[in-house]
């Protein structure tokens, strides 16, 4: 009588004890049928051990995102002027001494006007429009206060009693490429 | 080595910024030669030459007068020059102004009062002009007007004055 193909099976894993195993042993000698069965799992078993391992990391990691999408978050998402950010050292160093400067052009750009300072708008019609910001008061105070004044701006030049001046037309002014004398 | 700073807080940094930098830029007290020192750096020379020149129909080219006034000002100040004649006043005032991209804007305006020698009757033309300029560059102002063949006054003399505006540069 043939043994239960799950002693056949751990006689060939090995797992049977000495006299079993030699009894089991002088059966499957005298037995075609056992033979064959045992022949057909040394057959699989060769087949597995040649069989290259596939590669599972790929695929594992795919799934392993696929499931942390979709799991919720434990935490509950913070506003965005309350979210922590990591960053390097040198490079939050860098980023404050950028906002120092971007600061500092502001204040630069905000007080310029201090200065005499002018902006002109080309209108599309052809007009031109002139925006003047020119805080005086501190200006005005300083020169005062270095002895400037008013007066001291004011030259006056005395042309010869000889020279009798006519006009000839109504006043101008340009750049003096616009008024070339022709030579004679 | 990581610094972790939280975001909200970059605003309020720039914010400080700001407000530091103001409070440099406006302190009340400021010391009058560092002022000064600072109105100098941005300060401009400008020259106004008035010359009289002969008559069109004279060969001669060399004006018969001239006179020439060099004045200290700052943009947006500015320097006003009178020519004073037997029966003509001329007032030019020009102030120049520093535009963005580092030109000058000259503004001048010109008056002119005239009598006429045959009915004394006083005349007064004002006007007004925009014109923006590069350093050194001449412009020419013609208060009574600019003689031409065309002209029907003849054997006159021309009056013209030019004006030229350049950084003011100290002296070593």
């Amino acid at each position: 009588m043939c043994p239960d193909r799950e002693i056949l099976s751990a006689y060939f894993d090995g797992e049977v004890a000495a006299p079993w195993g030699q009894e089991i042993a002088e059966h499957v000698a005298g037995c075609e049928r056992c033979r064959a069965w045992l022949a057909g799992m040394e057959g699989t078993r060769r087949a597995l051990a040649d069989e290259q391992v596939p590669e599972w990391r790929v695929p594992m990691e795919r799934v392993r995102r696929r499931i942390l999408v979709h799991v919720p978050s434990e935490r509950p998402r913070l506003p965005v002027w309350r979210r922590q950010v990591t960053l390097p050292v040198p490079v939050a160093i860098l980023a404050a001494a950028l906002l120092l400067i971007l600061g500092v052009s502001l204040a630069v750009v905000a007080t310029r006007q201090d200065m005499g300072y002018i902006r002109v708008t080309k209108a599309p019609a052809g007009g031109t429009e002139y925006q003047f910001a020119v805080p005086y008061d501190k200006v005005e105070a300083l020169l005062k206060s270095v002895g400037g004044s008013d007066a001291n701006i004011e030259s006056v030049m005395t042309i010869p009693k000889n020279v009798k001046l006519v006009p000839v037309g109504e006043p101008r002014m340009g750049k003096a490429a616009e008024f070339l004398r022709k030579k004679p | 080595m990581r610094a972790s700073v939280r975001s909200g807080i970059v605003p309020f940094l720039l914010a400080l910024a700001v407000a530091n930098a103001n409070g440099q830029a406006q302190g009340t007290e400021t010391d009058p030669k560092e002022a000064l020192q600072e109105l100098l750096s941005k300060a401009l020379m400008v020259t106004v030459s008035a010359r009289i020149l002969p008559p069109d129909d004279t060969q001669e080219e060399t004006p018969v007068w001239n006179a020439e006034s060099t004045k200290l000002t700052i943009p947006g100040r500015s320097i006003k020059v009178r020519l004073d004649g037997d029966n003509v006043r001329i007032y030019l005032i020009c102030t120049p102004y520093l535009q963005d991209n580092g030109e000058v804007l000259l503004l001048a305006q010109g008056q002119v009062w005239f009598t006429e020698p045959q009915d004394n009757e006083n005349r007064y033309v004002s006007t007004f002009y925009s014109i923006p300029v590069s350093y050194g560059e001449k412009v020419l102002f013609f208060p009574l007007g600019v003689s031409s063949s065309d002209s029907p006054q003849k054997n006159h003399f021309n009056i013209e004055l030019e004006i030229k505006i350049v950084p003011y540069e100290k002296k070593p």
